[in-house]
């Protein structure tokens, strides 16, 4: 073969071979397009405008960003948001944490439980829905027939607005624990033996280990449950919608609830667009939060 | 080791051969047949009817081809997501309730030059009114539902009272009140249960409004009108269910999804129940020979839920002359007896009796609701198929929840209720 000839199917290999990332990314990257980037361009341009649908509107500036300063159910929404992921994260998190910890050692019948308990994050939104409300219904529920049973008496689980969210909450942090379980339960598994040995051979006792140990070693699983599980909260519909309306009253209408509503039942699509970018904004802010306190609690490490 | 390189030309290949694979997939049937699509509820039998329906359509129209396709989730998001993407199908089954803004915002075509003008007559005007806009017709209600009161026979016999049958004889509220009383005192629980469905179907409360001599909306259809004298004493009226005890706290108009009203009633936890003709199948289940029913109640006035469906032309059909036609000729005399046959639905047109519908049990019980399909007012048909109607409904079920739970007075609600309603209507 020519010098030529060889350096020409050369150029031709290392030209194939800088395609070859591209071809992989390629698929990926046109599902973010046309799923994630695009989606995102036109809820920017759909917030400032007012229109009934996804498109054809009226370019009104800040008006819609304007209204929600003015708008109490916004405001109502906003807070029981905050409500509700304050009630869900943590507990969902400890009580996983707890649950992993406890399954993290031979146990008899450990496989099954660790199943029982993963089951509900499988369990669709809707379904869980449903049969709570048959659980948690005042008159006939399961709940409520056993408190009565019990010598108790009936809880108005779903149909006071001072229960209703705690309800919610409880219902939805029963379907996380599994997820966070199993997510901390792989955490555990990395966590080197040496080190709590060693600690326990200085005479660290096993919730002094735990404590300046295994929750130590756990922070980056804990900071990325954490944004997950946040995230959860903030897109929390199917159950919420099911269960309770967002009633009785205002009391379990969330953000995520009231975007759905403005969009769909009051057809103004532009304040929806808004509201969603508002969501989205809460969640950047919170995510930058975190990471500036994991990187600086792991500097410490 | 020689790491295995991927040539520029394997890689034109493959993505050959994927381009051919999606341009095939994207492909779509190159005929010359007219083909029509139409979307309806999940409901088996009601899609069967359809499909046999149009393949009789078809099989009148050679060259055209109809599919029956289901509805799917939530209607508003189902709908404008096709109707921006123009896929919406060509036929839609909407109710009331939701065609309004479509009617409004150019969505729907006009159907007036594909319906024999002999049509209108065999409609009621409120039932005509649900379609018919000044610019032009934007549906045809194919089938109607709405309320009467189901009872528990034990229940009456042991508080000894006869219930009415003829709807001029339906209890007043009062009575009512008085007989839910008693009925409490037999089932120990409660006494009756709403019809509610979730907050989307808050506005099965409004016949109440009406029943009082009052209105949601004005004779525009467009003005708010909860602040009057009726429909706040509309509003105290149902608050006293909840704080006489007489229905349950979880049957309410934001809570409730599902059929929390037929529990109820199942369950022996009340002994009425003021309820649509769903309720008779699972009744028959449950409680087989054990209910009877008597005309919804009344007040000043008489008023019953609009229940129901319309067929409407949508502006994405490539074909709406010829969907038009599918349109009038399902809501033909003989095709809506036939659709109500199969489907136990109660009839659109006046003409038809529930003897002539020819229903397979309770024939009484469905001539009960076509007669109290009678008593469903213009002004309220006017304001449930309004532009505004979805927003309405849910600024409605807001307030009305908060009133039944006694977080705010008749009084308190009504300003509220007229303030939030304002602000949709001034849009």
């Amino acid at each position: 073969m020519s010098p030529r000839a060889d350096r020409s199917t050369r150029t031709r290999a290392t030209s194939g071979r800088r395609l070859v990332p591209y071809v992989f990314i390629g698929p990926a990257a046109l599902l973010f397009l046309a799923f994630s980037l695009v989606p995102i361009i036109i809820a920017i341009t759909l917030s400032f405008q007012d229109t009934q649908t996804l498109g054809e509107g009226d370019w009104v500036g800040l008006a819609n960003f304007e209204t929600m300063a003015t708008d109490t159910l916004f405001r109502t929404a906003l807070v029981n948001t905050l409500i509700f992921a304050v009630g869900t994260v943590p507990t969902a998190m400890a009580a996983g944490l707890g649950l992993a910890v406890a399954l993290n050692r031979p146990l008899p019948g450990r496989a099954v439980f660790r199943a029982l308990f993963f089951v509900p994050m499988v369990a669709a939104g809707v379904v869980v829905g449903v049969i709570m409300s048959w659980i948690f219904n005042t008159d006939y529920g399961v709940a409520n027939n056993a408190l009565e049973a019990l010598g108790l008496g009936r809880v108005p689980w779903l149909t006071s607005p001072s229960m209703a969210m705690a309800t919610l909450i409880l219902v939805v942090v029963w379907t996380r624990i599994g997820f966070c379980m199993v997510i901390y339960l792989g955490a555990l598994q990395s966590v080197p033996a040496e080190i709590t040995e060693a600690a326990s051979i200085d005479g660290a006792g096993p919730w002094a280990r735990f404590r300046r140990i295994t929750v130590p070693m756990l922070a980056p699983t804990t900071s990325i449950l954490l944004i997950l599980n946040v995230v959860f909260s903030l897109q929390a519909f199917d159950i919420i919608y099911v269960l309770t309306g967002g009633g009785p009253g205002f009391s379990t209408t969330v953000l995520i609830q009231y975007v759905f509503r403005s969009a769909f039942q009051d057809a103004q699509m532009g304040y929806a667009a808004a509201l969603g970018l508002v969501l989205v904004a809460i969640l950047l802010l919170f995510t930058l939060l975190r990471q500036r306190a994991t990187r600086r609690a792991e500097s410490y490490l | 080791m020689t790491r295995p390189t991927v040539g520029r030309r394997q890689i034109l290949a493959v993505a050959g051969i994927s381009m051919v694979g999606a341009l095939a997939a994207c492909n779509g049937e190159s005929t010359d047949t007219q083909h029509l699509r139409l979307s309806s509820w999940n409901i088996p039998t009601d899609l069967a009817s359809y499909q046999r329906i149009a393949d009789a359509f078809v099989a009148d129209h050679p060259g055209t081809s109809v599919s029956v396709e289901v509805t799917t989730g939530q209607f508003h998001q189902w709908f404008i997501t096709r109707l921006a993407a123009d896929l919406a199908p060509d036929i839609i089954r909407i109710t009331p309730q939701q065609l309004g803004r479509y009617a409004a915002n150019g969505s729907l075509v006009d159907l007036t030059q594909a319906v024999p003008p002999e049509y209108r007559e065999d409609w009621s005007e409120p039932f005509w009114a649900i379609g018919q806009r000044e610019n032009g017709l934007f549906g045809i209600f194919q089938h109607t539902d709405n309320f009467i009161t189901f009872y528990d026979r034990q229940v009456m016999e042991e508080i000894g009272v006869t219930p009415p049958q003829a709807i001029e004889d339906a209890w007043h509220w009062d009575e009512f009140l008085e007989i839910a009383q008693e009925v409490k005192q037999v089932t120990g629980r409660y006494a009756f249960s709403y019809g509610w469905s979730g907050p989307e179907t808050a506005y099965r409360w409004m016949p109440l409004i009406y029943q009082n001599g009052g209105a949601f909306l004005g004779e525009d259809g467009l003005t708010p009108s909860m602040d009057t004298e009726e429909a706040i004493g509309a509003l105290e009226f149902g608050r006293r269910w909840y704080t006489d005890g007489l229905v349950s706290p979880s049957n309410m108009s934001k809570s409730g999804g599902g059929h929390v009203d037929f529990d109820l009633f199942n369950t022996g936890q009340v002994g009425m129940a003021l309820t649509n003709p769903e309720a008779i199948a699972s009744f028959d289940e449950a409680r087989p020979g054990e209910w009877g029913v008597a005309p919804m109640i009344r007040n000043s006035g008489e008023a019953s839920d609009l229940g129901g469906n319309t067929l409407a032309v949508t502006r994405s059909s490539k074909n709406p002359e010829l969907a038009a036609e599918l349109v009038a000729y399902m809501t033909s005399r003989e095709n809506i007896q036939s659709f109500c046959h199969d489907g136990n639905w109660i009839p659109s047109r006046t003409s038809l009796s529930a003897q002539d519908i020819g229903y397979a049990a309770h024939e009484d019980v469905m001539q009960l609701f076509i007669d109290q399909g009678g008593t469903i007012p213009l002004s309220m048909v006017r304001a449930q198929s309004g532009e505004y109607f979805s927003s309405l409904n849910a600024v409605f079920a807001d307030y009305l929840d908060l009133c039944l739970l006694g977080e705010l007075t008749p009084q308190e609600t009504s300003e509220q209720m007229m303030e939030a309603m304002l602000s949709v209507t001034s849009r």
